[in-house]
């Protein structure tokens, strides 16, 4: 019944939108291939909540050019293998656009993506060199590469020592492993560029044992602490800080840091603590205010509200909006059917689109597939995430430096 | 009836030591093979590349284990690292301008050094301590490509793999990657096959049962373990480096980490150890049945219309995946082969085991 009401709708309106004897238009498809049952699960419920969400908001607003959108939600177990499955069976059901969230199901996915020639969003996952638009034609990490927005961090600290870092002390705690190695190139080289010390700190998965790591902290005593941690380990710094003396408000964390785990801290405890993000946090930021009065006032969310007051819900509606944004310029511009290649001309012309105030304005190119890579810091005050800076991007030279020499390894 | 057989019964040592003992296995084999080879035009490619190329691939990687725990006896929980040894250092050397076939060859003798050079300290211990031992093999490897971008490709730790050629034939065809995982899956096959009436694998199965009795019979039960490691560790450094070259494209460490290995060992104890259909199948149940399962659960609950949330959605086929396993276990603990050996072993003399009763 569902679908012939859709279908009939759908008749009805490619009828008054198209001439007579055009085909009908298949409709807009976002492959959702997440991992919902293995490691990412701190915050892929809350983004595939948020892209469900946009859906129904977009088709309640009649659709993108007159078509319903349909978002598809599919575990891959971050199995690289199960990723490709649902990459090859969703491609067949013609969606063209994909979304993983998770960092080796995206790096299985991107070769076939390549070739197949659709396009793969990759926020905040996968290979960071992949913002350069002119090796990787068809990947859109649209967002911060962890190298600018460590570097954004730098640029905070600068300007909290008035433009001098000279014999300033930075920690960086980290994850050993790649995603938590990947800034470190880049902080050294502003440390010999800024003239601040730099202090490494290694955490071996899965995080839970930081008890040498942070004892060594309290010896060498850095102003800063910058770290590239996830979910729980938050945590356990926290309370490895505290029993340290080390207040909290040195810390500036990696975007990955949700309300989960302040309210594992301890919401009081976590006063002063700051993070690193692309995203509004907190819950007034004008599109998470109308998904409350169009969709969960009415009974009609995707999953349960307490997922909204998250910030990777903040994140997964940043995301969909670009991806939702480009579609309907794509209509636009191109008409209907919208293709690949008409949604990579849409997306490349998002200019300072920040969604209504959901991110950081971001201007998608041809050569920069990531938007410019904005990022500014937020501090929790108790309550809420409050800004402490502009949206800022710092030292992109830098930053570029590193994309193209490691882009330009690909595909020798 | 349908074996037409009552029974095997050997009058010489010919008969006894051929691969099919029955005839119609070997019927049953042929077909397979004509089933296989024909597979590029008769299964849809969403299939043939998304379920049966891993299939075949990861069969051929979970016999060379099961070469080692079920014929050999020694429990290996590494096995991922010696595919990942194999998978870098064939791409390492089709990247330096090596052949593919020769850069597989390297692959595999790099991944056999390695996993013996292990197996030499790992074979003063045995059992559960051995299992460690190569645990710990694994998380050295694990922590050696962290921590190595130049093996790694990069501070992304993804290093791309170049075109599969064969015999001066560029592969890029879904039939060509099937063909490449269909030939080595059967080259493996065929080993393990003959593995079982060689002297080798006596002596295999001679040390499995008990090490000192097959010292006094003379089976230097050191030498043969070592060579059961150095053999499984090259079929895993081939299949990890067909792995990459034809399913993945490129090599991350996320792909040989200490829960793949877990998982290859799951795939040979549901399979069942020493049995070499039984792996088929236990690869089927652990690689493809989650995936399968989820396509089901996805689809029933759109067509019904079901407002599920997703997680629940991605949660109960695990539930469902996992009881699967139990109840199996619970069935047979010998394993899926030992299940279709009862079903075969029934219907060899049915219905004349009726009569019997």
């Amino acid at each position: 019944m569902k679908g012939l009401n859709r279908f009939l709708g759908g008749l009805a309106v490619a009828g008054g939108l198209l001439s007579a004897g055009a085909a009908l238009a298949e409709p807009f498809k976002v492959g959702v291939c997440y991992d919902l049952s293995k490691a990412y699960t701190f915050a892929t419920p809350q983004v595939a909540q948020a892209a469900q969400d946009l859906g129904k908001l977009v088709n309640m607003r009649g659709g993108i050019g007159g078509e319903p959108v349909e978002v598809i939600v599919r575990d891959h177990g971050n199995e690289p293998q199960r990723g490709i499955e649902c990459y090859s069976r969703l491609r067949r059901e013609g969606v063209f656009v994909f979304d993983t969230l998770s960092t080796p199901v995206s790096l299985a996915i991107l070769p076939r993506a390549m070739e197949d020639q659709v396009i793969l969003m990759q926020s905040l996952v996968g290979r960071g060199d992949a913002v350069d638009g002119t090796v990787f034609d068809w990947v859109y990490p649209v967002g911060p590469t962890y190298w600018g927005q460590a570097a954004n961090n730098i640029a905070y600290i600068k300007q909290l020592h008035d433009g001098d870092l000279s014999g300033v002390k930075v920690g960086f705690v980290y994850f050993d492993y790649p995603f938590g190695q990947e800034p470190i190139e880049i902080l050294q080289t502003l440390a010999k560029k800024e003239g601040f010390e730099l202090l490494l700190y290694p955490v071996p998965l899965p995080g839970s044992d930081q008890a040498g790591v942070w004892s060594k902290m309290r010896r060498d005593n850095p102003d800063h602490i910058i770290s590239w941690m996830l979910g729980g380990a938050h945590v356990v710094a926290a309370k490895e800080m505290a029993r340290n003396r080390i207040p909290i408000d040195k810390y500036i964390s990696v975007n990955w840091l949700n309300e989960v785990d302040i309210g594992n801290i301890g919401k009081e405890a976590a006063k002063g603590l700051k993070r690193g993000t692309n995203v509004v946090g907190g819950l007034d930021a004008p599109l998470r205010q109308v998904m409350m009065a169009e969709l969960y006032d009415k009974g009609q969310g995707s999953g349960p509200i307490v997922n909204t007051e998250d910030v990777f819900y903040n994140t997964g509606l940043a995301m969909y909006s670009i991806i939702f944004e480009a579609a309907s310029r794509a209509a636009e511009q191109g008409g209907l059917p919208i293709t690949p290649q008409s949604f990579k001309a849409a997306l490349e012309t998002l200019v300072d689109y920040d969604a209504n105030g959901m991110m950081a304005p971001i201007t998608v190119t041809a050569e920069d597939h990531g938007g410019g890579g904005k990022t500014r810091i937020e501090m929790w005050d108790g309550e809420t995430w409050v800004p402490q800076t502009d949206w800022i991007a710092a030292y992109t030279d830098v930053v570029w430096e590193v994309v193209r020499e490691s882009s330009s390894k690909y595909g020798q | 009836m349908f074996y037409r057989l009552s029974g095997v019964h050997h009058a010489d040592y010919v008969s006894d030591s051929r691969i099919y003992k029955v005839p119609a296995d070997r019927n049953l084999a042929v077909f397979i093979l004509v089933i296989g080879l024909a597979a590029p035009f008769i299964i849809p490619s969403l299939y043939l590349n998304s379920y049966i190329l891993p299939w075949l691939i990861w069969s051929a990687a979970a016999l060379g284990l099961n070469l080692v725990t079920g014929w050999a006896g020694q429990l290996h929980l590494g096995y991922a690292a010696v595919m990942a040894v194999g998978a870098y250092s064939a791409i390492h050397a089709a990247r330096f301008g090596v052949p593919w076939e020769f850069a597989l060859i390297i692959g595999g003798l790099a991944s056999s050094v390695i996993g013996s050079l292990f197996a030499f300290a790992a074979l003063r211990v045995k059992g559960l301590y051995l299992a460690l031992t190569t645990l710990a093999m694994q998380f050295v490897m694990d922590w050696v490509l962290t921590h190595s971008p130049a093996i790694t490709g990069g501070s992304h730790a993804s290093l791309q793999s170049p075109t599969l050629a064969l015999l001066g034939q560029p592969i890029t065809s879904d039939a060509g990657y099937y063909y490449v995982a269909f030939g080595w899956c059967l080259m493996v096959t065929i080993f393990m096959l003959n593995l079982k009436r060689s002297a080798l694998g006596r002596a295999l199965v001679a040390v499995r049962e008990k090490d000192y009795a097959a010292a006094i019979l003379g089976v230097n039960s050191f030498y043969y373990k070592i060579l059961a490691f150095a053999t499984s560790s090259f079929i895993a450094g081939v299949s990890g480096a067909l792995l990459v070259a034809a399913f993945f494209f490129l090599a991350a460490p996320e792909q040989f980490s200490v829960a793949v290995s877990i998982q290859v060992l799951a795939m040979v104890i549901v399979g069942g150890l020493g049995s070499i259909i039984g792996t088929y199948f236990g690869v089927a149940l652990i690689l493809l049945v989650p995936g399968i399962v989820n396509g089901i659960f996805a689809t029933t609950s759109a067509n019904l219309g079901l407002q599920v949330d997703v997680e629940t959605l991605a949660h109960m086929p695990n539930a469902v995946y996992g009881a699967l396993i139990v109840i199996i276990l619970l069935i047979e603990p010998l394993g899926l082969g030992k299940l279709y050996g009862n079903i075969r072993d029934y219907l060899m003399i049915w219905p004349f085991d009726q009569f019997r009763k």
